[in-house]
């Protein structure tokens, strides 16, 4: 009852300081940070699942969530086009090889964009670790952005554009039944979990919500990097010498308060989410990990890592994965293939280094 | 030591963060608040967003 009574207090200072809408996205980011990590619902860790163990029942669960979330969110964006905006972002050969970096990294501190920020959330030490430099990450990404787009061609595809919205959430849905389908044939496990496919449709709902409040998909690293980016500003960086912070865009978030930027909002939400979900049961579980110390420094490189592919692949798990395929960018699906490939490369690296960590701790 | 250890690192870290830049940087002004929802607004999204690309073809 105190939680419940904070956060409506939280909730309404915000509203009544900054703006109901702001306040809004907030209580949004809150409610996905608990869901997700109540319910057990993630991006790396079914992932990993799928691959080391032939359990496709979290894959499923994304799938539904993205398929829920494109066939209401594609009419959405097309029904007024100068208020919303889909997450449309180009395909090229360093998004790729990004989106494949960022699918290893994640394998190895078992985290993605959302999972890094909830698994902090809910205390856990190596994400606590990885998150700082992850949004570190972030912010060095931005400055390689321009470099990336410059140096090879960077081709937006947004299929409501070329099929029309019901021929772009057609093809969305297709393209999901299809992933889905392959990844069936190679489970050995039953598919569908209830807890799983509950905990899809109320992300599903949460995310259509996020879209008729912001006017655009949710995202993750944005905000990781606005907030490094403000920082460095108030050290005496200077933005005026990184292209990506001259753009009108950016230079009024930079200008404006974290509490006014809606990935910042609902990043931080993800965080206060996580921590209420988790904190009756934390006081019985540990905060270290049964590994080598030189784990975490492993931790912190993939974080660091996570946040300048997730900025070079225009999005992580939920700004490119998730957000990017239900507003019908082929760069979503580019993304799917890459992290995929890069997943099944850094479930293996991970499993070699965590039983070298494990084996050197005892020793 | 126990996750709430971790839990309260988390929180102070994001509250931490929320003061700085409230205290150093431009406070929020309501007065200039977007509409509650950008359905049925003429004030939409703000388009900073993860799938930013500036200068990229469009």
């Amino acid at each position: 009852m105190i939680r419940i009574l904070l956060i409506v207090g939280l909730l309404s200072t915000l509203a009544v300081s900054a703006g109901v809408r702001f306040s809004l996205l907030l209580g949004l980011g809150l409610l996905i940070g608990f869901s997700l990590e109540r319910m057990g619902f993630g991006f790396a860790g079914p992932w990993r699942r799928l691959i080391r163990d032939r359990n496709a029942q979290g894959m499923m669960a994304q799938l539904l969530a993205i398929g829920l979330t494109a066939i209401a969110i594609q009419p959405i964006i097309a029904y007024a086009p100068g208020s919303f905006l889909g997450a449309i972002a180009p395909v090229s050969i360093t998004m790729v090889m990004a989106a494949f970096v960022f699918g290893l990294s994640m394998q190895m501190i078992l985290g993605c964009g959302s999972g890094t920020l909830i698994n902090a959330g809910s205390g856990n030490a190596i994400a606590l670790v990885a998150l700082p430099l992850f949004c570190l990450g972030s912010f060095v990404g931005t400055l390689l952005v321009p470099f990336a787009i410059e140096s090879t061609p960077h081709i937006p595809v947004s299929l409501p554009a070329l099929f029309g919205v019901q021929g772009s959430v057609g093809a969305t849905v297709i393209g999901l039944i299809v992933i889905g389908l392959i990844a069936a044939r190679y489970s050995q496990a039953p598919l569908w979990n209830r807890r799983l496919l509950t905990a899809a449709v109320i992300l599903a709902g949460l995310a259509i919500l996020h879209v008729l409040v912001a006017g655009q998909p949710w995202g993750v690293v944005y905000g990781l990097g606005l907030w490094v980016a403000k920082a460095a500003q108030g050290l005496g960086w200077d933005p005026a010498t990184a292209a990506f912070w001259t753009h009108p865009i950016n230079i009024a978030a930079l200008e404006s308060s974290i509490l006014t930027d809606t990935t910042s909002l609902t990043s931080l939400g993800l965080v206060g989410g996580a921590a209420l979900a988790a904190w009756k049961e934390s006081s019985d579980r540990p905060f270290g990990q049964s590994v080598a110390i030189w784990f975490y420094l492993v931790a912190a490189l993939f974080g660091l890592l996570l946040g300048i592919s997730s900025r070079l692949a225009f999005g992580c798990n939920v700004g490119a994965l998730f957000s990017g395929i239900a507003s019908g960018s082929l760069h979503g699906w580019a993304w799917l293939l890459a992290g995929f490939v890069g997943s099944i490369v850094g479930v293996r690296l991970r499993d070699q280094l965590w039983s070298l960590a494990q084996t050197s701790r005892q020793s | 030591m126990t996750r709430r250890f971790g839990i309260i690192v988390a929180l102070l870290g994001v509250l931490g963060g929320v003061v700085i830049d409230w205290t150093l940087g431009v406070p929020p002004d309501p007065f200039r608040a977007p509409d509650p929802m950008a359905f049925g607004s003429t004030s939409g999204a703000s388009g900073a967003i993860c799938t930013f690309a500036p200068g990229a073809q469009q």
